[in-house]
């Protein structure tokens, strides 16, 4: 293992406490403390009730065309539309609601992409720990493989072969982002397995399952919530520029990073088409990364002191 | 020293070849590129005449072991788009990507150093807000917005830099901050952590309690300390860098490896594609170990195992 | 506290706006800006530099292997063809000074005695045979199809060239005077081999490469020897942007001076700058909506077929997307074409109810399920059409691929029901609009077999009588509008920007021949 990954591993998995009780009530505690922490909680549930109540919120359709209404300035600009808050787009299509229904794509690959690279890297991460030897060695190559290549690259390729949507995106930002998962699970695994009580376990005969379950689990769950938080945000930026590069979501699925792709030519003349759907962006990753500062104070000992 | 970089040197083949395998695999199912090569109005005849002539029509094993073997020899093959040799059609196209990423990085350092470490020492207050929200704009902006605007303002309205095109010094300031812009975003939050981690650490502590003034304790003791992780940092950061230019070089038109990639994706130009990423490979492998090296230089306390 | 939070985002969105606020701005500040900017550069009589900026990059220098229309606008600078088209598609000579039909299968070509290539070799009948026959025989070339009917080139003398065909070929001086037909040095190919060729190219033309900077420009010098006079610029340089607002910024700040390729949107800003004009010029691109007429496929019934046409309002959507920039035809041999039908052209049916009438008709009362593909470069004017579509009781899949994907699916022939597509026409020929619907090439794609047009297509295509080759096209285009293998929405049209001093002529056939651009 290079010590790239070690360092990493090590300053992400942290030396945790072992139980768990009492963690969420002083959570709650800490996130009512820390300004920032209520502030992205606040932002991330305004998003998810946001996106699941999408038809409350939104005013249009977010896929009606009418091109007699296109390029409206916000309503309360000259010329703007009483009906269309924040304008429209260039094919006249609201843009408050593409706003509101765009942002279950970003959430559902957000989270999706998450959940899949999360399970490729448990899963990789303990076969490596628990085996060893050429398992290890192998996924370990395969990790460095994936390092080696640039995420958009690979992605670039595997939607040109796939096909864009929704799954196709999810699959493919998945795949890509699973390396570290696997060195913190791995890292932990190995740790874990040298202690004494794991071995005495083993020794009496305790399964693998099992050991995976009570010990390993509850140690590496923590660097998963911070990885995951700062995946979710970069997962967001990287629909948007696989939709520069032609290769987002396609319409008529609305998605923040397609809003402002196509936006971005109409920047100079109309420039609500692409800033709001951007302004959205940013909100929301501002509200995920101070969610995962807090996650990351919380959940990490040596950070609690200062709170 | 010397055995630990030789057997990262040995580890680096087989990583080699898995990622020349994977993008073998993906480039030839992405599909026929003698569809994308002659006129529509081609027939079924002409097709087959061609896909021969280039060897396609052999077992993909078969292809994929010829390639290999002239791979080692430093041939890709050609490129179907330009007629000509793919490795020097990439290598040409390097020192314009170095630069672009050169001055990309050494913004980024720039920008985020100082803002991570006042975002860690003034914890919570308005200004690390203010921090936290020009990294969430950085990250949040996509590359391709931030360089639109910039050309908007500092060519187009301020006339102080040239919109696009590779020219003299001047050419690279805007496509170099917009590269720069998203990494720092990053850089930031991660220096933030890093500081944050040696203030909270014993010595620190020790140290400001023994009444040293502030100002000695940072830069003497936490600074050093917290910079050795940004080397990792960088390193680690270098891999999104290229990515970035991917997007950057299409909206300044910058005569990169990055533009070239991207068009060689949409032509099915495999042999470009191949030899691109695995140039692209061998730099980031090489950056990382160049990273762990000087990892293991500054912190004396890691073995060289 | 909790005004931290509302100055902190007050201060992100001031940035924000302020910024984007400026880009707005821009309309009425560069105006002095870019006055200042163009004045500094050498303006009138000195300004020796012509700067052109496309979307793309040029495929190669080798005008046999490229297939598009951008490449070849580039080229025309550096190589000949035997005669050009002029602006008006009279066919000009160029290498050739004049020509005769020798019988259905022989054409005589005299050649310029006064011609040399770039590297001091003299232009003789070897090199319009060493041309002609690499293209036609070679099919490795993309643009082999075109001339894989030529039998072979005689030289008669060192001036004068026989090329014969295998078959009569009524268009054979179409195909000489367009992408492809560009000649080539033999002797210097021939010592030197194809790929040196490439990296220093040598041709005829006005302009004399000097530098190939990929994906970002080429550079050419002028050709002091040109036979046709020395030419008006010192250097011409064609640059490549992708990103189509760089392009537009780049001729505000006088960085380039025609930007090729101007969305809709930004007509208005360029217009609004003193000195910058933009043009509007028709080229030879047809959009299509092509239906699969394979029996089973809900197009398959000629009247879901007419309730596709009837349903879709083209003036709305040249309006809407295309800036004004289209002209609404229910043809795609537009005038200028050998074989066009003016009746139908700039016309369009539109009938929202009985295009719903029809589909009742049909039995699809209930929502009639289409898929509809297009390329990622015509999005917009797909979305639109799916929901003019839908407006009429049409439940429309809409597929949205890239460039790459979509070549492959149009090519594999694996459309569903319809897809959208631009289609050029370098021949200027009504042949080449009907290729794809020959039955041959129709089978597995739209399907479509009807008899009597394909006996016509097959005669016209051997069919020395003009007058009455004509005819069989015109007649084609009138049963078009009933088969409807295909609709189409209009004829597109280039929209240029042009910077201040340039007088230029947009060309229908895309070409920029820099001889014709002039300083006022």
């Amino acid at each position: 293992m290079s010590l790239l990954s070690k360092s990493q591993a090590d300053g992400l998995s942290g030396k945790q406490p072992e139980e768990t009780e009492g963690k969420w009530r002083h959570g709650m505690k800490s996130l009512l403390k820390s300004k920032t922490g209520t502030l992205g909680i606040l932002i991330v549930l305004v998003v998810c009730i946001i996106a699941i109540g999408a038809p409350l919120f939104a005013t249009h359709e977010p896929a009606k065309i009418s091109p007699a209404q296109r390029l409206l300035p916000p309503m309360w600009l000259e010329g703007g539309a009483p009906d269309h808050l924040l304008g429209t787009d260039n094919l006249g299509r609201d843009i408050w609601s593409r706003i509101v229904y765009g942002s279950q794509v970003s959430l559902i690959v957000g989270i999706g992409a998450v959940l899949l690279s999360g399970a490729i890297g448990a899963l990789l991460g303990l076969l490596a720990g628990f085996y060893g030897k050429w398992v290890n060695a192998i996924i370990m190559r395969v990790a460095d493989a994936f390092i080696a290549i640039p995420a958009i690259l690979f992605m670039l390729v595997v939607l040109a072969v796939l096909g864009p949507g929704l799954g196709t995106l999810i699959f493919v930002i998945g795949v890509t982002n699973w390396v570290s998962y696997a060195r913190v699970v791995r890292g932990e695994v190995l740790s874990v397995k040298e202690r004494d009580f794991v071995k005495a376990a083993r020794a009496l005969g305790a399964r693998n399952g099992r050991i995976i379950f009570t010990h390993i689990l509850p140690n590496v769950l923590s660097s998963f919530i911070i990885i995951s938080t700062m995946s979710v945000a970069t997962t967001i930026i990287m629909e948007a520029s696989l939709s520069f590069l032609g290769l987002g979501i396609k319409p008529p699925a609305v998605s923040w990073g397609g809003m402002l792709s196509d936006g971005r030519q109409y920047l100079a003349t109309s420039w609500w088409v692409a800033t709001f759907p951007g302004l959205a962006i940013t909100i929301t990753v501002l509200g995920v990364i101070f969610f995962g500062d807090w996650l990351r104070d919380m959940l990490d000992p040596r950070m609690k002191s200062k709170e | 020293m010397g055995k630990y970089i030789v057997k990262s040197l040995l580890q680096m083949v087989p990583v080699l070849f898995l990622i020349s395998a994977i993008v073998f695999v993906l480039v030839h199912v992405t599909g026929d590129p003698v569809n994308l090569m002659l006129p529509e109005t081609a027939t079924e005849e002409d097709r087959a005449v061609l896909s021969k002539a280039l060897g396609l029509d052999r077992p993909l094993y078969i292809q994929f072991g010829l390639f290999l073997y002239n791979a080692v020899q430093g041939d890709f093959g050609h490129s179907f788009h330009y007629g000509q040799s793919a490795l020097p059609l990439v290598l040409e196209r390097l020192p314009a990507s170095f630069q672009l990423a050169g001055a990309g990085m050494l913004i980024a350092t720039l920008l985020a150093i100082p803002l991570g470490i006042i975002s860690a020492l003034k914890r919570n207050t308005y200004l690390d807000l203010f921090i936290s929200g020009l990294s969430a704009l950085g990250k949040g902006m996509p590359n391709f917005w931030t360089g639109i605007m910039l050309i908007l303002l500092f060519s187009v309205i301020l006339g102080i830099f040239p919109v696009s095109g590779k020219g003299g010094p001047e050419h690279l300031v805007l496509p170099a901050i917009t590269l720069g812009a998203g990494i720092a975003a990053q850089m930031t939050r991660l220096i933030r952590a890093s500081m944050l981690e040696i203030l909270n650490q014993e010595y620190i502590r020790t140290a400001r309690s023994k009444g040293l003034l502030e100002t000695i304790v940072i830069f003497k003791h936490a600074l050093r300390n917290g910079l050795i992780p940004v080397v990792t940092i960088m390193g680690l950061q270098f891999t999104s860098l290229i990515g970035g230019t991917l997007v950057t070089e299409t909206v300044f038109s910058w005569p990169g490896l990055g533009q070239l990639l991207v068009s060689a994706v949409n032509t099915h130009d495999m042999s470009i594609v191949q030899a691109a990423v695995f140039v692209i490979a061998i730099i980031v492998l090489a950056v990382n170990l160049l990273t762990d090296i000087v990892y293991r230089y500054l912190d004396p306390r890691i073995k060289y195992s | 506290m909790k005004r931290w939070y509302v100055q902190g985002f007050a201060v992100i969105i001031a940035v924000m706006l302020v910024v984007t606020g400026c880009g707005n701005a821009a309309e009425t500040t560069n105006e002095t800006q870019t006055n200042g900017g163009t004045a500094s550069a050498p303006a009138g009589g000195d300004k020796t530099t012509l700067t052109i900026a496309n979307a793309t990059d040029i495929e190669s220098f080798d005008t046999h292997n490229n297939n598009n229309t951008m490449s070849e606008a580039v080229l025309v600078n550096v190589f000949d063809y035997l005669l050009k088209n002029d602006a008006e598609q009279n066919k000009v000579p160029v290498l050739a000074t004049s020509w005769e039909q020798v019988n259905d299968t022989t054409w005589r070509l005299k050649l310029r005695d006064d011609v040399k290539f770039h590297n001091g070799d003299p232009f003789t009948a070897a090199d319009v045979k060493f041309s002609l026959e690499r293209v036609a025989k070679d099919s490795t070339l993309k643009q082999n199809t075109y001339y894989k009917h030529i039998k072979e080139v005689n030289i008669i003398d060192d001036y004068t060239v026989d090329i014969v065909t295998e078959t009569p070929d009524p268009i054979m001086l179409n195909r000489l005077s367009r992408m492809g037909a560009g000649i080539l040095p033999s002797k210097y190919i021939e010592e030197n081999g194809i790929e040196a060729f490439l990296k220093a190219p040598v041709g005829t033309g006005p302009y004399k490469f000097s530098k190939w900077t990929k994906d970002d420009r080429i550079e050419l010098v002028k050709n002091a020897d040109y036979f046709g006079g020395t030419p008006k610029w010192e250097n011409v340089v064609f640059r490549s942007i992708p990103e189509a607002s760089t392009r537009v910024s780049e001729l505000l700040t006088g960085g380039v001076d025609i930007a090729a390729g101007v969305p809709s949107t930004d007509i208005a800003r360029i217009d609004g700058v003193d000195g910058l004009s933009v043009e509007q010029a028709k080229i030879q691109r047809v959009l299509h909506i092509i239906m699969r007429m394979t029996e089973g496929s809900i197009t398959a019934d000629p009247k879901v077929r007419e309730a596709i046409e009837l349903a879709i309002d083209n003036q709305v959507i040249i309006d809407s997307i295309a800036g004004g920039a289209g002209i609404p035809t229910r043809t795609s041999v537009t005038p200028g074409n050998f074989g066009s039908d003016p009746s139908l052209y700039d016309t369009f049916v539109y009938d929202q109810e009985r295009a719903r009438a029809l589909l009742k008709e049909a039995g699809y009362e209930n929502g009639a399920k289409v898929s509809f593909s297009s390329a990622v470069q015509y999005k917009e004017v797909a979305e639109v059409v799916a929901a003019m579509l839908t407006d009429v009781g049409f439940e429309v899949n809409l597929e949205i691929l890239e460039a790459s994907s979509f070549s492959e699916k149009l090519n594999s022939k694996k459309f569903n029901e319809l897809f959208l597509l631009g289609v050029g026409n370098s021949l200027f020929d009504a042949s080449n609009n009907y290729n794809r619907f020959k039955k041959e090439n129709a089978a597995g794609e739209t399907d479509y077999n009807n008899p009597e047009v394909e006996e016509l297509l097959q005669s016209a295509l051997q069919n020395m009588d003009l007058a009455d080759r004509e005819k069989q096209y015109q007649k084609v285009q009138q049963q078009f509008t009933v088969d409807r293998p295909t609709i189409y929405l209009y004829q597109m049209k280039g929209i240029y920007g042009i910077g201040a001093g340039i007088g230029y002529t947009p060309r229908l056939d895309e070409m920029y021949y820099a001889e014709d651009i002039t300083l006022k």
